[in-house]
């Protein structure tokens, strides 16, 4: 057998093995990831709109996902919205629980940030600035209070706690809620949060 | 053809010809994911895995395998027990795949495994092949643990999310960033070589 | 601007070297010298904008439509050795003393975590075409100014008194380090 006859034989052998290998292990874990995927999605959207029983994926763009979380009776009883944007340091994404009259914002979560460790990471902290977020009202625009204060009752109505030190992050984070809070009330008014018949996916 | 013992051909993955150490090899994710030890543990876990089956395969079929053509299949064998660790930790440990990201198939690249093959797999036993490539996995996973342990204790003050650090420590974040990596690695390769000298001078 | 961004980015702000960590062989192998150093960085820049395009080729035309992801890790390495062993030949028969210089550090492209690096992450962030070339050439870049300015230093380094342990490749990390540590000064230069 001449060389190259073989080292074509060679290659195309150990790329077939290769390949139906592969194609095995992508058939016994594709159920599995994909579930873990789903699995991360419902735990967040349950965090952000507390009492969801099923949660629905109600619009799509870029850098922006609606889900609507509805009761054990159908009912819708409030919207996640998982935003993206720049913020100091790297992308920053959110996820944000408002009531289905979009005037109230149950909760805030931080879902992805590549920010300052010990300084702007501090966004995804509950004492130091997640809790201020929790019912908070925002059917006015929401600022930020510089410098920050110790306790929530010093807050104003629209106002939320600035992170010491992390005036930028803090800030991307607050421009990413009014706008993601906007384009969601526009896309309610233009009738594109309607639901649809499948189920989160 | 080898001519150690089987006990040295394990122990000298471990420091006389540790892969990173000494070898200098495989720096990328050695930098990358040291700043948490438990994905540095994850990482030399995966790296061990995908050295050791490809060992096994290249020197099981090192014969049938034409010189020209050895780098490509190499390459074709090692990429795909990457892609199986790859979505093996997606499937069952999705935290650890997140926080790993794109490093886990960047093993695929890591000089350290393809520099085996070439250097080791493809001359020796299945046997030999085995151990060399368990005594490296080894040396890389301490390396992996040494350097990763030195960042996370001093750049957060903990060890494997445990606070190991009272109160009193203030922590060197840079430890964990960038910066952190370069520097202890740098340092760790000086006390290295140090050693080595001092133990050359003493035979 | 978003192409602007994304090229700038990956120049100074997520170098390829001083932030993600890639391309450390290399970079410590061959940055002895300015002029090995500007030679190795522009072949990998080359390297990388052809990959990006080959790769974003294959991962939208072939492996996406036929839902073969999963083969995208072998089907990516494959194409970088190849594309280095036509660049190889290339320089081989061009320029034969440039291909003297870079001696075994040309085959070692391959092996380069920065181009398969970007090839993945091209394919992870979903680029379009044109935002893949920006990422690519703007990441060759990087590595490529990461790679000069270390030789720079290292020229001079030589000419000091380094301890005997350090020498190598201690000196070179630690000032991996220091540059890593300005280069952070780069940070929020992106809105």
């Amino acid at each position: 057998m001449s060389l190259s006859a073989r080292m074509i034989i060679v290659l195309t052998f150990v790329g077939l093995l290769s390949g139906s290998f592969l194609a095995t292990v992508d058939l016994l874990t594709k159920e599995r990831i994909e579930l873990n995927r789903q699995r991360e999605i419902e735990e967040a959207i349950l965090q952000v709109v507390p009492g969801t029983h099923s949660s629905q994926k109600l619009y799509e763009e870029k850098d922006l996902t609606v889900y609507g979380g509805k009761d054990k009776k159908g009912i819708l009883i409030g919207f996640a919205i998982q935003a993206s944007g720049i913020g100091f340091q790297g992308k920053i994404t959110l996820l944000l629980g408002t009531n289905p009259s979009i005037k109230k914002i149950n909760s805030l979560k931080v879902i992805d940030q590549k920010e300052t460790p010990g300084l702007g990471a501090k966004i995804n902290d509950r004492e130091s600035f997640l809790k201020f977020w929790d019912n908070k009202d925002c059917s006015n625009l929401l600022t930020l209070r510089k410098p920050a204060v110790k306790t929530q009752e010093e807050l104003g109505y629209s106002e939320i706690n600035t992170v010491t030190g992390a005036t930028i992050s803090s800030e991307a984070v607050l421009n990413l809620v009014n706008s993601s809070l906007n384009r969601l009330r526009q896309l309610e008014k233009e009738g594109e949060l309607s639901s649809e018949e499948q189920d989160v996916n | 053809m080898s001519t150690r013992s089987i006990g040295q051909e394990f122990v000298k993955g471990l420091w006389d010809d540790n892969p990173v150490f000494r070898q200098l090899l495989g720096l990328c994710p050695t930098l990358a994911v040291t700043g948490w030890v438990i994905n540095g543990l994850a990482m030399g876990l995966a790296t061990s895995f995908v050295l050791i089956f490809s060992s096994l395969v290249v020197s099981s079929i090192k014969k049938f395998i034409p010189n020209q053509v050895r780098i490509a299949s190499y390459i074709v064998i090692i990429a795909t027990f990457v892609t199986i660790a790859d979505r093996f930790m997606a499937a069952f440990f999705p935290l650890i795949s997140k926080s790993l990201g794109p490093y886990i198939p960047l093993i695929v690249v890591n000089c350290i495994i393809l520099g085996r093959q070439e250097a080791f797999s493809s001359k020796n036993s299945v046997g030999r092949s085995f151990i060399d490539a368990l005594g490296m996995s080894s040396g890389f996973v301490l390396a992996l643990l040494i350097l990763s342990s030195i960042r996370e204790v001093l750049g957060v003050g903990t060890f494997l999310g445990l606070q190991v650090m009272g109160t009193w420590f203030k922590p060197w974040i840079i430890m964990i960033l960038p910066p952190g990596a370069f520097l202890t690695l740098g340092i760790l390769l000086g006390i290295a070589l140090h050693i080595e000298r001092k133990t050359k001078a003493r035979k | 601007m978003e192409l602007v961004a994304i090229f700038v980015s990956a120049i100074l702000i997520n170098n390829f070297v001083l932030y993600y960590f890639l391309g450390i062989c290399p970079f410590l192998g061959v940055s002895k010298k300015i002029s090995s150093a500007i030679s190795m960085g522009l072949a990998v820049t080359f390297v990388m904008t052809i990959t990006a395009v080959v790769s974003w080729a294959i991962n939208h035309w072939i492996l996406i439509p036929h839902k073969l992801d999963y083969l995208q890790i072998v089907s990516f390495i494959l194409v970088i050795a190849s594309l280095v062993q036509l660049v190889e030949m290339f320089i081989r028969k061009m320029s034969p003393p440039l291909y003297q210089a870079l001696g075994i550090y040309l085959p070692l492209i391959t092996t380069n975590c920065s181009i398969m690096f970007l090839a993945l992450l091209a394919a992870l962030r979903n680029y379009s075409l044109a935002e893949a070339i920006a990422f690519g050439v703007g990441s060759g870049l990087g590595f490529t100014l990461a790679i000069i300015l270390m030789a720079g230093i290292r020229e001079q380094l030589d000419l000091a008194d380094v301890p005997e342990p350090l020498k190598g490749a201690g000196i070179a990390l630690i000032v991996a380090g220091i540059m890593a540590l300005a280069f952070m000064g780069f940070i929020g230069m992106i809105k």
